[in-house]
């Protein structure tokens, strides 16, 4: 009789432990993604309560256990790791599981630099990190095209995103503007401007046009870099003449395109032009030209 | 007599150790985690070594700051490291958590990070992070979920005023 009692009572705490063990067990789909409503299934019988805790999001609420669990879409927009728990009449059970960021649709495009000379190599820099549209970090190779387009002259590039992000770097347009640099995954882009500048000066010349009182008046040509863009009015253009009484010095700026200046007139001077680290050409005047 | 004496004694020593324990745990875990960067593959711009210190540094601050914040629910110490995504993020959790009455603790062993990106300006850095932590999650003061595991993150930090801020933390499988 104690032998049947006894197999009796570890049936029935085995059954117990066997109770308690699926009180709450927890089906979770395989990938879930990001925004997107799934079911956790739950087993056991009574009323429990459900817990979800990941990045951004902490749920709490009572359920009954043995039916599937709703989870919202907006309770699980953030990617990454997460914990589902279930506390029942026995211990609590939880599982980890990881939720999969959702397609591309935000783009973090940084551009540099915002302004730059013409026809430099490497001079421009975009660099795209991709988000879905709940701002998780993109980490599959996503395709993603920048463009950089300046007076109807484009410039392209197909890169794959790495780890989350794409970059390039690229040579500045041969045309002076303010160039579109845009960076453009499936349907979404974003556009930066980088402002294109002339370069340095090429072939700076200029000419005696005239003279005023005990003045000279000297004047470059349209100052232009090498590929043909007008140096931008404003840019200081030096002018220096020497003769035996000493050395007079002109900074002019560039007006509509050339630079004017009005020197002492002397009987043999040697005037000389330059615009920053460039020089011109030189004159001779007075005895000389 | 003796008996009482060894058992008071006894009794002495169990709730002095039970006060003690969490107190050294709290101590051990307030401690910036070990975080050991490794920058042999970073494209396309070689870090610098004193970037090198600084990411060390701040990312670490990082993850003391999420841990103090997720523990305590406090947004305080995420405002000094996260900026960006990350800070809406975490801020977020951290409200619910108060909502909801639950706490999670970390208990951080360490992250053995690479930086893979470090854009050519010198602006932003891209790590990828093998974090080795414990996790307790907590209702009240019961705690319904633990685990230990190495979780892989990938972080993207930018320059702030004066540190670099972790713009974007996101966990992978």
């Amino acid at each position: 009789m104690r032998r049947l009692i006894l197999i009796g009572l570890v049936i029935a705490v085995c059954w117990f432990a066997a109770d308690l063990a699926n009180a709450a067990e927890l089906r979770i789909p395989q990938s879930p993604v990001a925004g997107q409503a799934f079911s956790i299934g739950t087993s056991g019988s009574g009323d429990g309560t459900f817990y979800l805790v990941g990045p951004g999001t902490s749920v709490k609420r009572k359920i009954r256990l043995g039916e599937d669990v709703q989870v919202k879409g907006e309770e699980v927009r953030n990617a990454g790791r997460w914990v589902a728990i279930v506390r029942g009449s026995g211990g609590p059970q939880s599982q980890v599981f990881f939720v999969k960021p959702g397609k591309a649709a935000t783009i973090n495009f940084s551009a540099r630099p915002s302004r730059v000379p013409v026809a430099r190599p490497d001079s421009v820099s975009g660099v795209a990190f991709i988000f879905d549209k709940f701002h998780n970090f993109i980490l599959d190779p996503t395709p993603v095209k920048f463009s950089l387009s300046v007076a109807g002259t484009t410039t392209s590039h197909n890169v794959n995103s790495k780890e989350g992000v794409a970059y390039i770097n690229s040579s500045s347009a041969a045309k002076a503007g303010a160039a579109q640099f845009v960076a453009t995954v499936d349907d979404v882009s974003v556009n930066r401007v980088v402002e294109q500048v002339a370069s340095d000066p090429c072939n700076l010349r200029m000419h005696v046009v005239g003279h005023e009182k005990d003045q000279i008046i000297v004047q470059t040509d349209p100052i232009r870099d090498c590929t043909g863009n007008a140096v931008p009015d404003g840019t200081i253009v030096t002018f220096t003449e020497t003769d035996n009484s000493g050395r007079s010095v002109v900074d002019a700026r560039i007006k509509k395109g050339i630079a004017r200046a009005l020197l002492p007139a002397s009987n043999k001077a040697t005037i000389a032009v330059a615009a920053g680290v460039i020089l011109g050409n030189e004159l001779h005047v007075g005895g000389g030209e | 007599m003796k008996v009482r004496r060894l058992i008071i004694l006894t009794l002495g020593l169990a709730i002095a150790f039970s006060g003690t324990l969490p107190l050294l745990k709290r101590i051990f875990a307030d401690t910036k985690p070990i975080v050991q960067l490794n920058i042999a593959s970073t494209t396309p711009r070689a870090v610098e070594d004193s970037t090198q210190q600084a990411i060390v540094r701040d990312y670490s601050a990082a993850w003391q700051g999420m841990g103090t914040a997720l523990a305590n629910n406090s947004i305080g110490p995420l405002n000094e490291n996260f900026t960006g995504y990350a800070l809406d993020k975490l801020t977020e959790r951290v409200k619910e958590q108060t909502q909801n009455g639950l706490k999670t603790r970390i208990v951080d062993h360490g992250h053995k990070v690479d930086a893979i990106f470090y854009s050519s300006d010198g602006s932003a850095i891209e790590l990828k992070d093998t974090a080795t932590l414990e996790t307790q999650v907590l209702d009240g003061d019961t705690v319904i979920h633990s685990d230990q595991s190495q979780v892989h993150y990938y972080a993207v930090m930018t320059g702030a005023e004066d540190r670099w801020k972790v713009r974007v933390l996101e966990s992978t499988q």
